[in-house]
């Protein structure tokens, strides 16, 4: 198991290697001169050259790299201008409501959705299956953003049981905090729990034929055992990727969402950034996710292993 | 006084409904097993008989839109027509099951030894602990070397015969009173083969078991067997002790069956016996005797269902020409 993780751990240099390599890139892949791009077009020549020194412009590129790259391993992710802040503490800012929004959303979504998928592989082909897999259809195909404005009209407005919009951190207070988020993060956990749903049911199904299904029945044990000791676990190294994908798609910031709810987090930064072409926010925002992406991956892969002893001895 | 059967199966008919209709794989099947005999059932792959052992006890999931009919009858009950919670104290306890594909039939993600404890903590009660001591045990009674190590295995860290031993211990775990072996060989070497029914027939002596050995090998079956069942398309066409199937078949299928077996004593050039044509399909089952069509004896009178008839004590076939080839009359082209 050791040796399993550490050698997924080698695995991951590379991956973080290119990341920073097209990272750094971007920058260099906008057609003209990047201060001009950044600074607009009423920007002076002085402001231009200056901007061209600050950023290192000047310098061979590999030097660039190395000075950019030196500065990310120190925590340095460079300066937002338009804030006015280094790039790392405005992510940092708006990584909380972030990782409480996807976390909450994520919580809702397998609370709910493993239940649903397990009661409709157990029940193939009733009503009740029915019923599950065509709500998680509904759920797949709602936009949440549309979700996410009706229950605005209905529970903050209508109802005023939810504040309708913003965002309190946790040390306002749990309860405080959860009344902030609760709306947005059902929205969002809607559409990935309908995913994890219909995960969960397809393989289930395809475990429930699997002969050693039959053996647990002919050892005398009740179908609920069956299903949940030998076929859940069996059936859940593809239900676990679909969450992690899920999750690692959340962390990215979900734009849509945090703009209805007017939530600080990381997709608001993203497009705000974007919006005033602040680069290096876009970078350090790019390089953020893309490595929570592979950590979260690093994690599926040892779940996985601790679900399936098969995977720890594979090459 | 007449031995009293441990199980006796009465009228058994089975049918799965399918898009197409409702089919029926096990078709008025009558048969009894005593303790410490076992009993052969043969026949070609789809005559019905795995399912036939399924359907005592009543593994078809919960969906399957399985419909079973007749009496099984154990120990004063019938199974068709216990609850399912009681048959479920009956499955792995007092009738016991080995499947024929020992790779697939374990849970690969749990260690051989907590599978073989599972149905003993389940249906002894004793702890979990007491259970892998006892698993250890049966683990040494299948042959398994070293096995205090070997129960923290998980199944694909062992082979194809290891695993297949495994099954047999589990299915022995608690002491049944039938084992139902499903060709429990035939994914195995032949090496192998021999040491698995050997250590079959070794605890068989020990514990006094029915064991009804499901197989389309009839070396095996004269390997092992005292009684043997010959089943065709869902119903048994004959029944005899193991000596008397092998040198007095009297129906053509059971003759075609053995003539079939490749032997030492046959010349290398000539070619094999094969049972003319092919098994019908369920949807398509012929109307009187069911092997008529690839019968070469058949005549007008198979146009009727023929009854299983008792020749002597011990024998019975469904046929109208019983024993045809030795008279050897009417052998059509």
């Amino acid at each position: 198991m050791v040796k399993y993780i550490f050698k997924r751990i080698c695995y991951l240099l590379p991956v973080l290697a290119v990341v920073a390599i097209v990272d750094f890139v971007i920058i260099h892949l906008t057609p003209g001169d990047p201060a001009a791009v950044m600074l607009g077009s009423d920007a002076t020549d002085a402001d231009l050259a200056k901007l061209r020194e600050q950023l290192g412009l000047n310098l061979p590129i590999y030097v660039q790299f190395g000075r950019w790259l030196w500065g990310v391993l120190h925590g340095n992710l460079g300066w937002s201008i338009f804030m006015d802040m280094p790039v790392s503490t405005a992510i940092w800012q708006h990584l909380g409501p972030t990782v409480s929004l996807t976390i909450l959303a994520e919580v809702i979504a397998i609370a709910v959705a493993i239940p649903l998928g397990v009661a409709a592989a157990a029940n193939r082909g009733t009503w009740l299956d029915q019923l599950f897999m065509t709500l998680a259809l509904l759920g797949i195909s709602i936009p949440s953003f549309w979700i996410g404005l009706n229950f605005i009209l209905l529970f903050a407005v209508k109802l005023g049981w939810f504040p309708a919009a913003g965002y309190q951190p946790l040390s306002s207070g749990l309860v405080n905090h959860l009344k902030y988020l609760i709306m947005p993060a059902v929205s969002l956990g809607i559409m990935q729990g309908a995913l994890i749903a219909r995960m969960t049911r397809s393989s289930l199904l395809e475990v429930l034929n699997e002969n050693y299904i039959r053996t647990a029945e002919a050892k005398g044990l009740k179908y609920w055992v069956i299903i949940f000791k030998h076929a859940l676990r069996n059936a859940f190294i593809p239900i676990l990727t679909v969450i992690g994908l899920t999750f690692a798609v959340l962390i990215g910031g979900a734009v849509v969402t945090e703009t209805v709810f007017n939530i600080p987090g990381i997709g608001k930064l993203v497009v705000t950034a974007v919006l005033r072409r602040d680069y290096a926010v876009i970078q350090g925002a790019i390089l953020m996710t893309a490595t929570a992406y592979v950590l979260i991956n690093l994690v599926i892969d040892l779940l996985y292993a601790l679900i399936d002893p098969r995977v720890r001895l594979s090459k | 006084m007449k031995k009293q059967p441990l199980l006796e199966v009465r009228d058994l008919k089975t049918r799965f409904s399918t898009e197409t209709g409702l089919v029926t794989a096990v078709d008025g099947v009558c048969f009894q097993i005593y303790s410490g005999e076992t009993v052969g059932l043969v026949g070609e792959s789809g005559c019905g008989k795995s399912v036939t052992s399924l359907s005592i006890l009543r593994l078809f999931g919960k969906h399957s839109g399985t419909r079973l009919e007749g009496k099984i009858l154990f120990e004063e009950r019938d199974l068709l027509t216990v609850p399912l919670d009681e048959i479920q104290t009956i499955r792995g306890n007092k009738i016991s099951m080995i499947f024929q594909d020992p790779m697939t039939s374990l849970n690969p993600v749990y260690t051989v030894g907590d599978q073989i404890a599972e149905s003993i903590v389940l249906h002894q009660k004793l702890d979990r602990k007491q259970a892998l001591a006892k698993a250890v045990t049966m683990l040494e009674l299948v042959g398994i070397p070293s096995p205090e190590s070997r129960i923290h295995d998980y199944p694909h860290q062992l082979s194809g015969g290891m695993r297949q031993r495994v099954m047999i211990a589990m299915g022995l775990a608690c002491q049944p009173k039938l084992l139902i072996a499903d060709e429990p060989t035939t994914a195995l070497d032949v090496t192998i083969q021999a040491q698995i029914l050997e250590l079959m027939q070794k605890l068989q002596c020990e514990l006094n078991m029915g064991i009804i050995l499901i197989t389309h090998d009839l070396g095996v079956v004269a390997e092992v067997c005292d009684r043997v069942l010959v089943m065709y398309l869902g119903q048994i066409v004959e029944e005899c002790p193991v000596e008397v199937l092998f040198d007095n078949p009297l129906h053509p299928y059971t003759c075609g069956l053995i003539r079939s077996i490749p032997s030492m004593a046959t010349n290398r050039r000539e070619e094999l016996h094969v049972i003319a044509g092919m098994v019908p399909s369920l949807y398509h089952v012929p109307a009187g005797c069911h092997f008529a069509p690839r019968c070469p004896y058949a005549d007008a009178q198979c146009g009727n269902p023929p009854e299983l008839v008792t020749i002597d004590a011990e024998h019975k076939v469904r046929c109208w020409h019983p024993g045809a080839r030795a008279s050897g009359e009417r052998r059509l082209a």
